[in-house]
């Protein structure tokens, strides 16, 4: 696939939009069809999409693999460090409404940060799968 | 009335003619289409009983993702299935008694959108009520997965987690895999 040039084309073209897609269901949820998991599936896609059609090493320098495993941690910690922090203001766990100047608000930070954390996991994980497959098959070819 | 019902008759005879196809087909990659292709179906059967997120869902995760992930560990299969040297019988037998069970037990169910359904009553209306005053998000689904039902969410998101781990481990456990890794990085600075 390295040497189409209408898969590479269009690939150089989709790229950014799909991302731009993807952070526009993650920040959109709170009012439309959306979230973390989703979003997080269509950002993985991107790179995915990135690693398939220019090779797997093209898309791991990218997207480096230790900033990847990283990440795929990140996301839980801020799941888990919201809860902790809202645990540290005083509340119980995940109770949002201490986070803001008033519960609604409180609630709107919690939300967007606990679905950035779902996200941020979602799409790593996703990325590490298919690096995984594709790089363990390099392996076993030589 | 009528159009609902026609567009149900019209999705479920393509998701049946689909699952006929999935059991007929031998070649791994038709069965990784055809199961992406269900999914996608499924997509549309959300839509119609008005579950937006879900049908979402099922299109990423399901139709787009999944199918990705299963060509790439496809690798590592055999191009075709083996045919079975057991009889067909009783598994055929014990899938028509338990699909004949599952549809005698759906007649129990209440129909779709009535008020007066259980599921209704129990905690929903609270839902629906609290996501506009205490959280104050247009998008219950929303509201409901991150803000009451947060434990949940947290629990999902550590299984995503913990399973993506767990194949990391499993694919990483030859050696080699490190050397490999640090020589193709100084080929490509060379080149460069």
């Amino acid at each position: 696939m390295h040497n189409n040039p209408i898969l590479r084309i269009s690939t150089k073209i989709l790229f950014a939009p799909i991302i731009l897609f993807g952070l526009y269901v993650q920040f959109h949820g709170d009012f439309g069809p959306g979230g973390g998991f989703q979003a997080g599936v269509i950002v993985a896609s991107a790179f995915i999409l990135y690693s398939l059609v220019f090779g797997i090493e093209a898309g791991k320098k990218l997207f480096p693999s230790n900033i990847n495993l990283i990440l795929l941690a990140l996301g839980g910690i801020i799941y888990g460090g919201v809860g902790i922090v809202s645990m540290l203001l005083g509340d119980e766990f995940l109770a949002y409404n201490i986070l803001g100047s008033s519960p609604q608000s409180g609630q709107h930070i919690g939300i967007l940060l606990v679905e950035f954390g779902v996200g941020l996991t979602v799409s790593n994980v996703m990325i590490a799968l298919f690096n995984a497959f594709a790089s363990y098959d390099k392996i076993k070819e030589k | 009335m009528i159009s609902e019902l026609l567009i149900n008759a019209f999705l479920v005879t393509i998701m049946l003619s689909i699952a006929i196809a999935l059991i007929k087909t031998r070649t791994v990659i038709f069965t990784v289409i055809l199961t992406s292709a269900y999914s996608l179906v499924a997509a549309l059967m959300f839509i119609t009983l008005d579950a937006v997120d879900v049908a979402f869902t099922e299109a990423s995760v399901g139709a787009g993702i999944s199918t990705i992930l299963f060509l790439a560990a496809m690798a590592y299969l055999p191009k075709k299935e083996e045919k079975s040297i057991s009889s067909e019988f009783v598994p055929a037998l014990s899938c028509i008694i338990l699909g004949g069970i599952l549809i005698w037990c759906s007649y129990d169910l209440p129909e779709i959108g009535q008020l007066t359904a259980p599921i209704h009553q129990h905690i929903a209306p609270e839902y629906i009520k609290g996501s506009k005053e205490d959280i104050g998000i247009p998008n219950i689904v929303t509201s409901v997965l991150a803000s009451y039902r947060g434990y949940d969410t947290f629990g999902e998101t550590i299984v995503v987690f913990t399973a993506g781990v767990a194949v990391l481990a499993l694919l990483q456990k030859k050696d080699p895999a490190k050397k490999n890794k640090s020589k193709p990085k100084q080929k490509i600075r060379k080149n460069a």
